[in-house]
């Protein structure tokens, strides 16, 4: 099953989309970045010489890879979100679903290995753009960056936490099409939790409301936060210098709601007829 | 050891988010299948045919009763490693083609990678779709769809093979190749449990049937024992009957229907047949040939369910 749901996440027009996107990101940049011979500080962008660092401390190579990092998980999470939204929901359609439970397989197994399957369909996808392009850096420029390599694992772990909502949403609407619109919710909320004291708190100044929306975030994988702290890992530009440092506490957060939610889908999904 | 048995197997659904309506699909269903046999399960639509597979399989939960499929108790993962399921309507995942339908589904059920590829074309062959398959199956039609289903049903060689409606959208050549392939199945010791609405078909290949209604079982016997009328006899005459016996046996007031040379009798009780006997060789007429009277399969399903029904 999960090398199935692979394969299917692989075949989805909207990965594909991304798979296309990303190829095009990296050819670009195969052919546009450069390293001058004669200045090892530099790098060159279509022939254009740029320092690496501006003498106003700007890096400019981070700057580049965080603006890539953010465009890629920005569309990892729309893409993905569409495109593995209807992978439970499909798997419970009438006809498919009781192939599936004929066989001697546990439902845990089942679903598992279709929400993994997913989210290393996702991976997969990630592994290519991110690996990618600090070859390019590294080959085309000199610049092997660790950071901007590592932050994929941070990207593909909130992908993690994020099927967790995906898995279990699919599983109770059975809708591909709800699924999608409850997901998409809920990166909203997510990102509004992330900044509650700056905008939900501001909405009703009551005590009771305010810890209702703290526990609202420590129950919920914190998929906002995980994200913006996987950019942290690349660098931070002069912009970014109110921004916190680099804090696996969201992971860490996020990784017992998700236990949850997968628990719970795995409980929900065993007491189900079909 | 029977190759099916369960003992009073009851499921009764919960509809509405807030009512919680209890609809109860099957009511105390006990039965008991030999390895081996062929036995169909019958009934109208809504009787909790497809309910009492899907429990078998585990697809739904029991709310009482028990089962046991060739003595592993049900929810067993051994149970449906002995197990192949055609489901009615079944889809399968449109990207594969007919080949890798049957490696994935062999896959799912642990078979050896080794071996997947050779049984998938055996079987694909073996359906009449070994020129399809290398072929997606969303450019399949509706029968080679349930061919492909029986194949899969038979990737894993199952002990119990459960067909809900087999041959549904498959051509009347179609459906002699599957009632072939079952019977072949039977005689390597497969025991098949049918589910279908095709009497005739069940009626040529089954050993035993169980009539389902409402979710309680109302018949169960063999084709034999259902359709024959046990009081309604069909009597081939050596000659034909002459003025004086018909008089004699009208006189008996038991419905006769009468053919050239022979006469078919309903009895109120066994003793009257030699009472017709008797007028008959009384008169001269002998006797060529008496047999009990049959009635089809799908006359009988019909006569009951009126019955049943009201």
């Amino acid at each position: 099953m999960f090398r199935y749901t692979v394969e299917e996440v692989l075949r989805r027009g909207t990965l594909l989309f991304y798979f296309i996107i990303a190829s095009i990101i990296i050819l670009i940049l195969a052919l546009g970045i450069g390293h001058p011979v004669n200045d090892p500080d530099a790098i060159t962008l279509f022939g254009s010489p740029i320092p690496r660092v501006s003498e106003q401390g700007f890096n400019m190579i981070e700057f580049l890879l965080i603006q890539l990092h953010s465009l890629s998980i920005f569309w990892i999470i729309i893409l993905g979100m569409f495109g593995v939204a209807g992978l439970v929901p499909s798997m419970l359609e009438k006809g498919m679903v009781d192939l599936f439970l004929s066989k001697p397989l546990n439902r845990a197994e089942l679903l598992m290995a279709r929400a993994f399957g997913a989210v290393t369909g996702i991976a997969l996808n990630l592994l290519y753009f991110f690996v990618g392009v600090w070859l390019v850096f590294g080959l085309k420029a000199g610049v092997w960056h660790w950071g901007f390599l590592s932050s994929m694992l941070y990207v593909i772990y909130a992908f993690i936490c994020f099927s967790s909502v995906i898995t279990i949403l699919g599983l109770i609407t059975r809708s591909a099409s709800i699924s999608i619109m409850l997901s998409f919710i809920y990166t909203i909320i997510s990102w509004g939790l992330e900044l509650r004291e700056h905008g939900l708190y501001r909405l009703w100044d009551n005590v009771v409301y305010q810890r209702f929306l703290d526990t609202l975030y420590y129950l919920t994988p914190q998929l906002n936060a995980m994200l913006d702290n996987s950019t942290r890992v690349i660098g931070k530009l002069p912009m970014m210098m109110n921004v916190p440092d680099f804090t696996f506490m969201p992971f860490l957060y996020s990784f017992f709601p998700t236990c949850f939610l997968f628990g719970l889908s795995i409980w929900y999904f065993s007491r189900q007829d079909f | 050891m029977e190759a099916l048995q369960t003992l009073d197997l009851t499921k009764h659904y919960r509809s509405g988010s807030f009512t919680k309506k209890n609809i109860p699909a099957l009511e105390k269903v006990s039965l008991s299948i030999e390895q081996g046999e062929i036995f169909g399960l019958l009934g109208p639509n809504g009787a909790g045919k497809t309910t009492f597979v899907k429990l078998i399989l585990s697809i739904v939960h029991p709310t009482s009763g028990s089962a046991t499929v060739l003595g592993y108790p049900l929810g067993q993962r051994k149970l449906k490693e002995y197990c192949g399921y055609l489901p009615e309507n079944h889809r399968y995942p449109a990207f594969l083609s007919a080949e890798n339908t049957l490696i994935f589904f062999g896959r799912l059920n642990g078979l050896p990678e080794s071996t997947l590829k050779e049984k998938a074309h055996a079987l694909l062959e073996t359906v009449g779709l070994k020129d399809w398959a290398k072929v997606k199956t969303k450019k399949f039609s509706k029968g080679m769809l349930q061919r492909l289903g029986l194949a899969q049903a038979l990737i894993n060689n199952p002990k119990i093979l459960f067909l809900d409606e087999p041959t549904d959208g498959v051509d009347p050549v179609g459906r002699k190749e599957i009632r072939d392939l079952l019977l072949s199945l039977k005689a390597q010791g497969t025991t098949i449990f049918l589910n279908s609405h095709l009497l005739s078909e069940v009626e040529m290949i089954c050993d035993r049937v169980a009539i389902l209604n409402k979710g309680n079982v109302v018949r169960t016997g063999t084709i034999s024992e259902l359709t024959t009328q046990k009081l309604a006899y069909h009597i081939h005459l050596s000659s034909p009957l002459t003025k004086e016996v018909r008089e004699r046996l009208d006189q008996t007031i038991l419905p006769i229907e009468y053919h050239e040379t022979s006469l078919v009798v309903t009895l109120h009780e066994k003793p009257q047949l030699n009472l017709i006997i008797d007028i008959l060789r009384s008169g001269g007429i002998g006797i060529e040939d008496m047999t009990q009277q049959k009635t089809s399969l799908e006359d009988y399903f019909i006569q009951i369910m009126k019955g049943e029904n009201g």
